[in-house]
């Protein structure tokens, strides 16, 4: 008797855990869809858009997806579904993906929080008939047949951009120090290849290290804190892969005894407001911006792929680069994320 | 552990072995030893004007492992009792996003807002331990259920707090906790060892421990001998969502600012990790608190040994998890069963008190 009272206490906890769950899977825009199914034509006034999002992670990402959001409106004939990952789990992201495709929404945008795995899902859109544009995120292998175009800045050409700042600010060369992402993500592989296709060929630059702070600022302090002291702060540069493990190496660096900017430059990508600000202060010394607003792009992408024109398999989006205090100063004021 | 007869000094180290702690303590010191062969300065500690305190490896080693002492020791009450708290690492979220949520709003860096938004902070994750322990403890769920739905919506009350973003303050007196210094040695290391100095003394002193310890091993029958169950085991979860909360204090004003989606990510693993390494059952009824520490001082230790020898990024998780697996090994009943047996063979006297050993 007990132990089937227990049972059904846990069956109903997890039923209730999985409501949360796939509550927090819908999200807000998820109002009142009655007609979803049937045919999936979309001519009948406005377009639904499943978004798989990958939800809060920092500045960077809630700029891009609130943009995304701000231009699929209602008003433009949009009903944008908005499915934001529950912990940057790619699972709850599957899971969103697979019932926009049993709804039959229109076009799908998906921003995937890991690149491998996606090929079961994306065959499925595929045979519902159903687009799917890939949001900043890339997919690994990269197979272009089964998705109609990513649209991202492009992560090869952005680290390019802060290597090339490396060696003109460094023409004797430097000791360098990478703070990386978490392992295996397809950002941190293409923010490292383009890095590496600059300074690797030049012997001056002498890689100390490179660790992973996980893109979070405690980490990265606490990281950088421990390589300065193995390396008796001889470090010239470190380059982080964002704004925030950046802003920790900062702290870190002082709490050395150190200025960041003099003794140790710190180079970061993204471009969020903290940073800009810390460049501002002489805190950093060089931002790459890693444009997150590209939702007029996506809206065009999305007309075209349902039209059945031809689109390019990659859109690159432009973004800019910041090397001095007063070119973070300027931009400041109107700086959106 | 009744041999207290036979008092040789192979008797006493091998019972000091059975300690399981103790071999997390030789584990710490290994990984000390390999830093030094890397760098024989390693453990040099200087005193730095630009600090105002004592600097070195093995500070920067205690300043890290403040916030899994924190968690590691309610955890090691919780899981005494036969229960689990998955939800810690999302009190520490929680704390850290209303601390630095209120100091960015009131724009204040008085002493006195600080220790407001400190106050807050715990009283909030609290709530989140209340929570807990109202569902396990009067509605009877089971804790990993509770606990994991807590975890879900912690995050997620985080997100709301903050409006979805990493939000960043400026409070002097609020830096100070995880950054400042007292006669040279870091605030925050002073501030773990005492909470978890004075959580042990309660647990340890009083009847308390001995009761979650009855709780763990037989909840039914704690209770028919009078052990107030409901009330031990909604304090328990109580105690470690707060402590949760001073672990998010502690990794958030390290850098006065809240990243919603890693400040404490996972942390309940480090959490559970420390409290096995230091010789908890997870099958709960008993516990130490002083192993908790040990244990959260040794994935701190790990944790900068990774950096410091350079391992490989994509190579971390395999050399962490390369040092745990050797270590439970050790540790494990089994391997000592069996070194016994060798023993015993070869001392061709083969005894059946080595068998029960």
């Amino acid at each position: 008797m007990k132990v089937s009272v227990r049972t059904r206490r846990t069956f109903v906890a997890a039923a209730a855990a999985a409501t949360m769950l796939t509550l927090a899977a819908c999200g807000p825009g998820d109002s009142g869809e009655g007609d979803g199914g049937g045919d999936a034509g979309g001519d009948g006034g406005t377009t639904t858009v499943g978004f798989v999002a990958v939800g809060p992670e920092g500045a960077w990402r809630s700029a891009n997806e609130q943009n995304i959001r701000d231009t699929f409106t209602t008003d433009a004939g949009y009903d944008l579904k908005y499915a934001p990952a529950t912990n940057l789990d790619q699972k709850s992201q599957i899971d969103a993906f697979t019932s926009f495709v049993d709804e039959g929404v229109d076009v799908i945008l998906l921003s995937a929080t890991e690149g491998s795995g996606w090929e079961d899902s994306l065959t499925r859109a595929q045979e519902a008939e159903i687009p799917v544009i890939l949001i900043d995120r890339g997919i690994e292998p990269d197979d272009d047949s089964l998705y109609v175009t990513r649209i991202a800045p492009d992560n090869i050409e952005v680290s390019k951009s802060v290597a090339n700042w490396a060696l003109e600010t460094f023409p004797d060369g430097a000791k360098y120090f990478t703070l990386e992402g978490p392992a295996g993500v397809s950002v941190v592989n293409e923010r490292n290849e383009g890095w590496d296709e600059v300074v690797g060929a030049e012997s001056s630059f002498t890689k100390v290290g490179a660790q992973t702070a996980n893109w979070s600022t405690d980490e990265a302090k606490s990281v950088v804190e421990t390589v300065l002291k193995a390396n008796n702060n001889d470090i010239d540069l470190i380059f982080a892969q964002n704004d925030e493990m950046g802003l920790g190496a900062a702290l870190a660096i002082e709490e050395a005894g150190l200025t960041p900017g003099e003794d140790v430059k710190i180079a970061t990508i993204d471009g969020t407001k903290g940073a800009l600000e810390a460049l501002s202060e002489g805190r950093l010394s060089f931002v790459a911006e890693y444009n997150p607003l590209f939702g007029d792009t996506a809206v065009e992408a999305v007309t075209s792929a349902l039209e059945g024109a031809d689109v390019d398999s990659y859109i690159i989006v432009p973004s800019t680069t910041f090397d001095s205090p007063e070119a973070a100063t300027e931009a400041l004021p109107d700086r959106k994320f | 552990m009744s041999t207290a007869t036979s008092s040789t000094f192979g008797e006493r180290l091998r019972n000091v072995g059975r300690q399981q702690f103790v071999w997390a303590i030789v584990a710490i010191v290994l990984l000390l030893v390999i830093n030094v062969i890397k760098d024989p300065t390693y453990l040099s500690i200087s005193y730095s004007d630009n600090l105002g305190g004592l600097r070195g490896n093995l500070v920067d080693i205690l300043r890290a492992s403040a916030p899994i002492l924190m968690i590691a020791t309610g955890m090691a009450l919780v899981i005494a009792t036969g229960g689990i708290d998955l939800s810690i690492g999302s009190a520490m979220v929680i704390a850290g996003a209303v601390a630095m949520e209120f100091l960015s709003a009131s724009g204040s860096s008085s002493l006195g807002t600080a220790g407001l938004a400190l106050l807050l902070a715990l009283l909030v994750a609290g709530v989140l331990g209340v929570v807990n322990g109202v569902l396990v403890s009067v509605v009877g769920l089971q804790p990993f259920i509770s606990t994991l739905i807590m975890m879900l919506a912690g995050r997620g009350i985080a997100k709301v707090i903050t409006g979805g973003q990493n939000t960043t303050a400026t409070s002097e007196p609020f830096r100070w906790i995880a950054n400042g210094y007292v006669v040279g040695l870091p605030v925050v290391v002073l501030l773990a060892v005492a909470i978890v100095a004075v959580v042990g003394l309660i647990v340890r002193r009083s009847a308390l421990g001995l009761m979650i310890e009855a709780i763990g091993i037989d909840a039914e029958a704690a209770r028919l001998a009078g052990v107030n169950k409901r009330a031990i085991i909604f304090t328990v979860y109580v105690a470690a969502a707060v402590l949760g909360g001073m672990a998010g204090v502690f990794a958030t004003a390290s850098v006065m600012t809240v990243d919603v989606s890693n400040t404490g990510n996972q942390m309940e693993l480090d959490a559970i990790l420390a409290v096995v390494i230091g010789g908890t059952s997870l099958a709960g009824g008993k516990f130490s608190i002083r192993g908790a520490a040990v244990g959260a001082v040794l994935i701190a230790t790990l944790d900068k040994t990774v950096v410091f020898l350079g391992v490989p990024s994509s190579a971390t998780p395999a050399f962490k998890a390369a040092v745990i697996v050797i270590l439970f090994l050790i540790q494990s009943p089994w391997l000592h069963t069996q070194l016994a047996k060798l023993r015993s063979r070869r001392t061709t006297t083969p005894t059946t008190a080595e068998v029960t050993a």
